[in-house]
């Protein structure tokens, strides 16, 4: 396999250009080049989801993207956000403030072993953000939630806190109107 | 006792031959299930979900939609009232009890060579499944295929049109897959060119045909074995629905469960010999193409392969088992047309259960993850590097690929 040039925003920081294998997973590049290890490598077959990083959109919208089974070169020139970039640092590097997310799902005991929560934390970010351009009608909520957070994997089954979590966050942020 | 031995003789002499009777009816009853398989009358007469043989199921034809009618044994909605000769004359000539005329989504015109012992046995079978009390939806169609006088014009010019091929010199095999495929199977009603009027066209019989925008392939003998099929590999094909070649998938998939996981090993090895012939060509194998003898374009496409495509379908075009077929020595890749391999990709595919345990994970769609060069560049080098198909697409037959693909999806 031959190396190509891969540059990408990593959690708001330009990195590259830096020759990587053509053929090298994300999450490999992630953990192997990187060192950010927060993604976690589950099932590799794309099903589990605790390997997902959120890209930004140019046109504003955020997506998630697992990285198990897709190429680091899928990332060149984009923006990529993984799980260590949410939280708020001081200049030393230290977690001073977690997102609103995390937060709640720390205050929910959402997880257990956390393996699956990466996934979870940043399929919760992208729908807050989805809400935060558009918000919905509490009547929705239920199933918005489901179908942003339904294909993600636990297997310590802490769904109904992961659920209750993320209903939590988004009415506190006032993404949910009567309706 | 004198009296004892008379009496139980006189019992028996009337309970065999009924139990003899009952039993031959069983009989009769379990291969009537067989050939319904066979014959995959649950494709249209099963919604999806729905009680089977109770109807419902949509057909969307040019002309509108034509619902799979319930052929359970309800007496009011369903065939209840159906002798067997009038079983056997909607089945083989498309007339309804009443004497109306079935509209020819009805495959009567592959059906009129059913035996008409099948037929009863069919029609037995029928008979003992439950009886549902509701009426399918209604059809629906455009003037002036509303009429089903019209039908009858129809019928006369193009009913009955299947003919069989000439079976001489053929052996047993080739004549009992000549019968699954072309009659109980009725594999030309999908994989046969139609006219305008909705007709297949007998010139051009199994040469491959057009199904809600997906190509139902040529199964012609040289064109199976051009694409890399073996007797073994479409024996196995039909019966686990997947082989070296790939998975059945779109149309092909409901055919599976209905029908050919169900069939015995020497009816599908039978198939198989019809479709290949006694003396099977030669199934062609394809070397790996280096990656510096691909076009610009397929160097391309590599790379958008191994972002989005090998970490399911390997680096090299491997696969993973039950997981995503292989790419080496996939039939889709090797299809002039690339209609399927722009369409499955744009669309992606549902998770996939087979017989037993065996399946296949969800293939994600990725109409909106490539750009239209982006997708003419990954199906380039799909069909230069396992394909066999040099001919370059362009980005504009790929842009008319994708447009005819989002027709499809707004007529269903």
């Amino acid at each position: 396999m031959a190396n190509r040039p891969l540059q990408l925003t990593l959690n708001g920081q330009s990195v590259g250009p830096v020759e990587v294998p053509d053929d090298l997973p994300m999450i490999d590049y992630l953990h192997e080049y990187r060192n950010l290890t927060g993604s976690r490598l589950g099932c590799g077959q794309g099903i589990c989801h605790a390997c997902v990083v959120i890209v930004d959109n140019p046109d504003g919208t955020s997506e998630e993207v697992r990285t198990c089974i897709t190429g680091a070169h899928f990332f060149d020139g984009k923006k990529v956000r993984t799980i260590e970039g949410h939280a708020h640092r001081d200049e030393s590097g230290k977690v001073t403030e977690l997102n609103p997310i995390q937060q709640k799902f720390v205050d929910k005991f959402a997880f257990q072993c956390s393996y699956c929560a990466p996934g979870f934390v940043n399929a919760a970010t992208v729908l807050v953000e989805k809400l935060q351009r558009q918000p919905i009608k509490k009547s929705q909520m239920e199933q918005v939630i489901e179908d942003s957070l339904g294909h993600h994997i636990c297997r310590c089954t802490g769904y109904v806190r992961y659920y209750s979590a993320t209903r939590d966050v988004l009415l506190d942020l006032d993404l949910v109107k009567e309706g | 006792m004198k009296q004892l031995f008379p009496r139980l003789s006189l019992a028996v002499a009337l309970a065999v031959p009924a139990l003899l009777a009952q039993a031959a009816d069983q009989k009769q009853i379990e291969r009537g299930e067989y050939l319904a398989r066979a014959s995959d009358c649950m494709a249209c007469h099963t919604a999806p979900g729905g009680a089977p043989f109770a109807g419902g199921q949509p057909i969307v034809s040019p002309f509108g939609t034509i619902y799979g009618t319930n052929i359970t044994p309800d007496k009011e909605h369903g065939i209840g009232q159906y002798s067997d000769d009038e079983f056997f004359a909607a089945v083989t000539q498309g007339k309804r009890r009443d004497g109306a005329n079935l509209y020819p989504a009805m495959p009567y015109t592959s059906y009129h060579l059913m035996s008409r012992e099948d037929s009863d046995a069919i029609h037995a079978y029928l008979q003992t499944v439950e009886p549902i009390n509701r009426a399918a939806p209604v059809t629906s169609l455009s003037f002036p295929f509303n009429v089903r006088l019209g039908l009858m014009g129809w019928n006369m010019l193009y009913g009955k049109d299947v003919q069989l091929a000439p079976a001489d010199g053929k052996s047993e095999a080739w004549k009992r897959g000549q019968y699954m495929v072309d009659v109980l199977g009725h594999c030309g009603e999908c994989h046969t060119p139609r006219g305008l009027p909705g007709a297949m066209q007998q010139d051009k019989r199994l040469t491959g045909g057009l199904l809600n925008g997906y190509l139902a392939p040529s199964l012609l003998a040289d064109d199976l074995a051009a694409r890399g099929w073996t007797h073994q590999d479409l024996s196995t094909f039909l019966k686990h629905g997947m082989s070296a070649q790939g998975t059945m998938f779109n149309e092909m998939f409901p055919v599976f469960h209905n029908s050919t996981v169900g069939l015995n090993d020497q009816d599908l090895a039978a198939m198989a010999t019809f479709l290949l012939g006694d003396q099977p060509p030669q199934a062609r194998t394809l070397a790996a193409v280096p990656t510096d003898k691909l076009s610009a374009s397929a160097q391309r496409g590599r790379q958008h392969y191994l972002n989005v495509c090998a970490g399911c379908h390997g680096v090299e075009g491997e696969g993973k088992p039950h997981i995503a077929v292989a790419m080496q020595g996939n039939t889709t890749l090797r299809l002039e047309d690339s209609r399927n391999l722009v369409r499955v990709i744009e669309d992606g595919i549902g998770e996939q259960k087979f017989a037993g345990f065996e399946h296949m994970q969800p293939m994600p769609a990725f109409a909106d993850k490539l750009s239209t060069e982006q997708l003419a560049d990954l199906v380039n080098y799909l069909r230069q590097a396992w394909g066999g198909q040099p001919t370059e697409l362009a980005v504009n037959q790929v842009e008319q690929l994708k447009a005819d693909a989002s027709a499809e999806h707004k007529a269903h």
